[in-house]
């Protein structure tokens, strides 16, 4: 499962679904489950451990629409490789460090996590050139 | 084509059906000049109630067809389409259509459960790629 790019794709979607849950959850403790389930109709901000998720869950997202397309690209061009491999096993492991990081307030464990998987990403596009 | 990918295009011009619904009463309320103007002020909160849930609606989907793209990605490219992915497109679909009349005419706790129906269909989806 962790031995081809596909997967490990995969794989970033399900965390992504695991961090939606865990900002749900958050939220749910925060706003109760009668204002999540009505139409929300009166904004209101989470704080705290539940704001961070909302964060952590927006930056993986954006993570997510860099890492994705070099995938698709060395799918296409044929062009997987053990490097690109290690590097897309980097991606995910920097993106899982992540998260734990953001909800507790690690202060520079999150921004190195992010900085290893933003640069496994930029190394999936340099190798697929 | 799949029938995973059919759903794709489709779940893209859902997104397509969904901006027009927004943009149209957004652009009637807060007026062109503001729409058009580099929206410096944060007027949101003066939206209808009705096009401000269609516009969490269209952010949610948003959200939704990420997850989406991504399982049908995967799915696609590693081979891994069957009934099973083919159902799990339709329902999340299906889901993801009735989760905008759900949300505009505030329909508790129905909209909370469509939009879980929707978010498991993907998520299976991406562990039958797995699998």
């Amino acid at each position: 499962m962790l031995t081809d790019e596909l997967s490990l794709l995969a794989l970033y979607g399900i965390l992504l679904a695991l961090t939606l849950l865990a900002q749900a959850t958050g939220a749910l403790g925060q706003f109760g489950l009668g204002y999540l389930m009505s139409s929300r109709d009166e904004h209101r901000s989470a704080a705290g451990v539940a704001a961070r998720l909302e964060r952590a869950l927006a930056n993986s997202i954006t993570a997510m629409v860099l890492f994705a397309p070099a995938i698709l690209l060395l799918h296409a061009r044929g062009a997987f490789s053990p490097d690109t491999l290690i590097a897309a096993q980097i991606f995910l492991a920097a993106r899982i460090v992540y998260l734990p990081a953001y909800a507790f307030g690690i202060v520079g464990l999150r921004s190195l996590a992010w900085t290893v998987g933003f640069f496994a990403s930029i190394t999936l596009y340099v190798l697929a050139l | 084509m799949s029938t995973e990918l059919t759903v794709l295009a489709l779940a893209g011009l859902l997104q397509v059906a969904q901006y027009v619904a927004m943009a149209v009463p957004a652009n009637l309320e807060l007026g062109a000049r503001y729409t058009l103007s580099p929206r410096d002020t944060d007027r949101m909160t003066d939206l209808s109630p009705l096009a401000a849930r269609l516009y969490r609606a269209l952010g949610n989907h948003f959200e939704a067809l990420i997850l989406f793209t991504l399982a049908v990605t995967v799915v696609t490219l590693g081979d891994r389409g069957s009934p099973a992915t083919a159902a799990c497109a339709w329902i999340y679909l299906a889901a993801r259509v009735l989760y905008v009349p759900a949300y505009a005419l505030g329909l508790a706790p129905w909209r909370s459960l469509i939009w879980s129906a929707g978010f498991l269909a993907t998520v299976a989806m991406l562990i039958l790629a797995l699998i």
